[in-house]
């Protein structure tokens, strides 16, 4: 049984609020339905579930690439069903997203990769210059940072994508199945990049099937199947 | 300032990958700006060619007022004085009986035994009138030409006024056909350039999708696409500048004869520097509008 409203907390310090959100792509079927959510800034939530459960549909939805079809999201403050799409671009530079997919630019380099999302907010060029070197460091590809993405492994791509999640430092962090393609090391070190996020004032969501991982680290669990939030919890996560 | 600098700094750079990524797609929309550019600069240097022969036409442009053969020398010379004062006139000569026979003779060499055996010369005596240059034209040709009509003493006017009116009509068809014809190669250009560049739109969708993704807002990802189109169109307008200059110069010596049949003793120019500028300005243009235009059409839903 979803706990969801013990769970919640007062709502006042929350940068991501959903009330009865529902998403229908089909009429009929449902994505999501009637989800209430509420997350704190600097928490990490590990949203689980079967394979589409709707753990991605809710990632897009609080980053705006998609709109609910009822209910409403509001994310950092806006309501992002009364969002205008000149006001979208805004949101997202405010949020960093890891996709499953990875979603690299294959032609640009490892280092344009990750510049990009700085460029995007203007960042001068020796700024970006060194917060560039400096994340790439932290994913341990600065020595890979001239070559393109198609010439690194699957393990280095996610790494790619998760530098360039984080190198703006954004308030939201949005990692769908940000381990599903590395090995037990590396998902440790890639964890622990996301966890010192969080623990840095990032409101992490991290969608996975790693139970390991959502027992080593989980601070809060979600569960969604078939749409809907069957649970909400707050676990006491093992910590390195 | 430097904020611009670095935006303008990763535009280029997009852009200048963008070409580079997809250099077919960069040649053909290249080469089609200058195909049709080419069309455009080839009927615009036929115009300019045109206006300037009537230009030049126009400067040898003068009245010939036949005078009655009872017009006695006093007042030829009244007469002489009265045009000499009339609006538009720049010099007048009085070309007696005489002088007209002798001109005659002079000009038809080996035929001037046709006025042999005739009692008495013929020929008028005559005003010849140049007029100042803003007066060279038709309107000032008539103009004058109503005065001179209504003076005592001339039977006849002698001017190419028929002429003159044909080859502003043959003009004012080519530049009627000139406009038209560049407006549809304009348009053709416009579309089959936005279309290649849809071309390169589609190919880099994904790329697209992710710079939305990660916040970038429409302006930034559509300005290298504009620049792209921009550059393609320079390159375009300067090739077909180029290759226009290269047919006029090859093909020019080998048309001499004709075109000095055609042109008289008018020398044909080339594009004045301002109408070259337009042509590669034109290129700009569209590869920019072609740009903007495939962006408009093409859905960006990420």
């Amino acid at each position: 049984m979803w706990r969801g409203a013990e769970a919640a907390h007062s709502g006042a310090g929350a940068l991501v609020r959903l009330f009865h959100v529902s998403k229908s792509f089909l009429p009929g079927t449902w994505a999501l339905r009637d989800v209430s959510l509420e997350i704190q800034k600097g928490e990490l939530v590990f949203l689980t579930g079967p394979s589409g459960a709707g753990k991605t549909t809710l990632m897009k939805l609080i980053f705006g690439a998609e709109r609910p079809s009822e209910g409403q999201v509001l994310v950092l403050g806006r309501n992002l069903g009364r969002l205008g799409a000149r006001a979208v671009p805004g949101l997202r530079r405010r949020i960093g997203v890891v996709f499953q997919d990875f979603k690299l630019l294959p032609r640009y380099t490892v280092e344009e990769n990750v510049g990009v999302a700085l460029e995007v907010l203007g960042t001068p060029a020796r700024e970006k210059r060194s917060r560039v070197f400096s994340i790439l460091k932290r994913v341990g590809l600065q020595h890979k940072r001239f070559q393109h993405p198609l010439s690194l492994s699957g393990g280095e791509q996610q790494r790619l994508a998760i530098a360039r999640a984080l190198v703006t430092e954004p308030e939201i962090l949005l990692a769908d199945e940000p381990t599903g393609n590395l090995d037990p090391e590396l998902t440790l070190e890639i964890m622990e990049l996301i966890a010192s996020a969080a623990s840095r004032g990032t409101t992490v969501f991290v969608a996975t099937h790693d139970h390991a991982l959502v027992d080593r680290y989980g601070r809060r669990r979600v569960r969604i199947e078939a749409g809907a939030v069957t649970e909400d919890v707050r676990l006491g996560g093992a910590h390195l | 300032m430097s904020h611009w600098l670095a935006d303008l700094r990763t535009f280029l750079r997009s852009a200048w990958q963008g070409l580079r990524a997809s250099p077919t797609t960069a040649a053909v929309a290249t080469g089609t700006i200058a195909l049709c550019l080419l069309l455009a600069g080839s009927f615009a240097l036929l115009l300019a060619n045109m206006e300037g022969m009537l230009e030049r036409f126009g400067q040898e442009i003068r009245i010939s007022a036949f005078l009655d053969d009872g017009v006695g020398v006093a007042q030829q010379r009244a007469l002489l004085a009265r045009v000499r004062t009339a609006p538009g006139v720049e010099g007048v000569e009085l070309v007696t009986k005489e002088e007209a026979l002798a001109r005659f003779r002079a000009s038809s060499s080996g035929r001037g035994e046709l006025l042999e055996g005739l009692d008495e010369n013929p020929l008028p005596a005559s005003l010849e009138i140049t007029l100042v240059p803003e007066q060279r034209n038709r309107e000032g040709m008539e103009a004058l030409a109503q005065v001179l009509r209504g003076l005592p003493g001339v039977d006849d006017l002698g001017y190419g006024h028929e002429w003159v009116e044909g080859y502003a009509r043959a003009v004012s068809l080519v530049r009627g056909l000139g406009l038209g014809i560049g407006a549809v190669l304009g348009l053709a250009t416009l579309l089959i350039v936005s279309n290649t560049i849809r071309l390169s739109v589609y190919a880099r969708r994904d790329e697209i999708e992710i710079l939305l993704l990660v916040g970038a807002g429409r302006g930034f990802v559509a300005t290298p696409f504009v620049l792209e189109g921009m550059a393609q169109g320079l390159v375009g307008g300067l090739l077909a500048l180029g290759l226009l200059y290269g047919f006029y110069a090859l093909f020019l010596p080998n048309l001499a004869d004709a075109l000095r049949l055609l042109l008289g003793y008018a020398t044909p120019v080339f594009l004045s520097g301002k109408a070259a500028a337009w042509l590669v300005a034109a290129g700009v243009g569209q590869g920019a509008l072609g740009s903007a235009w495939a962006l408009v059409q093409s859905r960006w839903d990420a």
